[in-house]
């Protein structure tokens, strides 16, 4: 079996009221890694809850390899899941924690504490079987989580933020663990993060979820150079945003005649540009240059972030350290056409939460609206 | 010019040490406790081993505690104070438990049913017995519906449920008054993140029974142990319940111990304070046994 995932038309709503998580179409193919992304409140956990079968679905489908499984109560469906917290049993050993799942299934006490330990073993933590929960740090913690779903051999795996309260390196050396598990047991995960580099650093694809709803899916790289909707692109953070009209291959905007490098439809629509692909020349002559003025520049150690002011419009470009600029400066500035994409203006506020500091425009920079209940509420729980 | 200034740290005023700061913040609450209770124990103490202070002076002995084994009063006593205590606990406990896990399955009504629960905890032993007696006596309430549906003849020959030899009535009064008790000690448990626990082991594969088997009671274990350990104690050291719905013989330890207590002849007294001193101890065990279980808890 392949473990192959397919979510479909899903709704879920809490007090029988606004869905919090309405019209859900995911799938994921089997023996892989899907990040499902999203800003907190946006329903990820409810999605997965449904798939492991402790939420109700008031509509839509969930199907493992082509099998309907919500008429399967929790304990009965092909699926593992590692929760925020490792949730672990205090009044069990670790190894005990690991071979909990296989005493429910009835597998004989020597066979599931040779599994457990082998697990144990699998995720770096061979001689703390006989330890006690309260001796592990929280990253062991984790790694006993996890090894108490693999053990069962899950067909979909399901992991809820599982690193989001360890320390940056910690989290690091996770994502590392994870990966390599994922590919050593050809296990279909599904990983939920709000942190887009998370999901960038493990997913075969992303899933951006915003307001309940599947935003888009792809590989993490189409999300940085080629973004679906103008929320996808600002919640990957830190886009200039330029709104004008598109004539052919040219966009009409303050900045003047931009050539296009990718077609978009005639009309209205908001240019994106990142950062990074901003370029300061030394002199005029490239396409799409326009003269900028240097309101503030930020070293940040790998990089400096420039910010400039051209026809009206703040762009924010990422360049070199080295690049001698300095607040006042009057330079030119380039917007390379292959790095320009024009998007419908779906978006009129900024829901996703993300970084979007070198956006152009005020309504770029809404406050973030988190509506979504918790997931703590009864009326859904199965 | 220049003017220099001598450089002081910063006074302060004197600090109270904290151990002493403490120690009189609760000094009259210990006071209450060291004088009223200690210095009861300790009177009950030297009672029982033939101090009085008052003529004729006797020699100390442990003469009064050999003699509680040669008291079939005592010891039969022994057997019903124990039986009582321990049937009232084992059931308090069942039930609160079971109450918690029913109240919490509730939807939207749990938090009435949970307010309901805390009903009988304010209202004093004395009235949880007297309504034992209205509900269950062959005079009471239970009795004349029997008779009137015609499970027994008249009400007199209904089952004696009180002043009855194994002490019915006395377990029913506690259990009435105690399985809410631990019903609320198990709520207030099972709110500390049980429930994420029963998820994960439903994400592992357990069923419901096995939740309950492997889960949930190791987790409450600690908290059910702890209440039942004060509801034993209590069991074991109340008065009024079994005064007033216990038989005369035999009749648990404190009812005992006051019969003993009030004897004119005063050579019965230091029996009596044996009798009071062995249900102290006993009580005071059970309060080291709750002592431990909290600090696990707490762990």
């Amino acid at each position: 079996m392949s473990g192959e995932l397919a979510v479909t038309g899903l709704r879920v709503a809490y007090n029988r009221g606004v869905p919090v998580v309405d019209g859900v179409d995911l799938r994921v193919p089997g023996g892989t890694l899907t990040a499902l992304l999203g800003p907190s409140g946006c329903g990820k956990t409810t999605v997965l809850k449904v798939v492991a079968g402790l939420l109700t679905a008031g509509a839509g489908e969930v199907r493992i390899d082509g099998a309907p499984v919500l008429g399967l109560p929790a304990e009965r469906r092909p699926v593992g899941m590692v929760f925020q917290k490792p949730l672990l049993f205090g009044h069990l050993t670790v190894g005990d924690n690991v071979a909990f799942g296989l005493r429910m299934r009835g597998v004989p006490r020597a066979a599931r504490r040779s599994r457990a330990r082998a697990m144990l073993d699998l995720v770096g933590l061979p001689d703390v079987a006989g330890r006690r929960v309260g001796e592990l740090s929280g990253g062991q913690e984790q790694r006993v989580a996890l090894a108490r779903a693999l053990v069962l051999d899950p067909r979909v795996l399901l992991l809820d933020e599982p690193f989001s309260a360890l320390d940056a390196e910690l989290r690091l050396r996770m994502r590392e663990l994870v990966r390599r598990l994922q590919r050593e047991l050809s296990t279909t995960m599904v990983f939920v993060t709000h942190d887009q580099q998370e999901a960038v650093d493990l997913a075969d694809d992303v899933a951006l979820m915003l307001d309940g709803r599947i935003e888009a899916v792809g590989p993490p790289s189409s999300f940085y150079a080629d973004p679906p909707t103008l929320s996808a692109a600002r919640f990957f953070g830190g886009v200039n945003e330029v709104r004008g009209t598109v004539t052919g291959s040219s966009f009409a905007c303050p900045l003047g005649e931009l050539r296009l490098g990718v077609p978009a439809p005639d009309g209205p629509g908001v240019l994106v540009v990142r950062p990074e692909s901003l370029r300061i020349l030394g002199a005029d002559g490239a396409p799409n240059t326009v003269p900028a003025t240097v309101r503030e520049a930020r070293f940040a150690g790998t990089h400096r972030t420039v910010v400039t002011t051209a026809g009206g419009i703040g762009l924010t470009a990422t360049v070199a350290p080295a690049v001698p600029v300095e607040p006042g400066d009057r330079i030119p500035l380039q917007l390379p056409p292959s790095a320009l994409r024009v998007l419908p203006d779906t978006a009129a506020t900024d829901t996703t939460g993300a970084d979007t500091t070198a956006a152009a425009t005020p309504a770029a920079a809404a406050p973030v609206a988190a509506t979504a209940p918790t997931t703590e509420d009864e009326d859904v729980r199965a | 010019m220049t003017v220099t200034r001598e450089l002081r740290p910063a006074t302060r005023p004197a600090r109270v040490p904290r151990g002493l700061r403490v120690a009189l913040l609760l000094a009259p609450a210990l006071g209450v406790v060291v004088v009223l209770f200690g210095g009861g124990f300790v009177q009950a103490v030297a009672q029982s081993v033939g101090y009085q202070p008052y003529p004729p002076a006797r020699d100390l002995s442990l003469d009064a505690y050999r003699a509680l084994w040669a008291d079939p009063a005592v010891r039969a006593s022994v057997g019903i104070t124990l039986r009582v205590a321990l049937v009232s606990t084992a059931a308090a406990a069942v039930l609160g438990v079971a109450a918690a896990l029913l109240v919490r399955s509730l939807g939207r009504t749990r938090r009435g049913f949970a307010a309901l629960l805390q009903v009988t905890l304010p209202l004093p032993h004395a009235v949880a017995a007297l309504a034992m007696i209205l509900l269950l006596a062959q005079s009471g309430a239970l009795s004349r519906v029997a008779a009137g549906l015609g499970w027994v003849d008249g009400p007199a020959d209904f089952p004696a449920l009180t002043q009855d030899a194994f002490g019915w009535g006395i377990i029913a009064s506690y259990v009435w008054k105690e399985a809410p008790f631990v019903a609320v000690v198990v709520l207030a448990a099972l709110s500390s993140g049980v429930a994420e626990l029963e998820d994960a082991a439903r994400a592992l594969g357990a069923s419901a029974a096995q939740r309950l088997r492997h889960v949930l009671l190791p987790v409450l274990a600690p908290a059910v142990a702890a209440a039942s350990v004060l509801v034993l104690a209590f069991t074991l050291g109340s008065y009024e319940v079994p005064f007033l719905l216990g038989r005369p013989f035999p009749a648990t330890l404190p009812v005992v111990a006051y019969q003993q207590f009030r004897d004119p002849d005063l050579a019965a007294r230091p029996l009596a304070m044996a009798i009071a001193v062995v249900t102290a101890v006993l009580v005071g065990a059970c309060a080291v046994a709750y002592l431990s279980l909290s600090e696990r808890l707490r762990g």
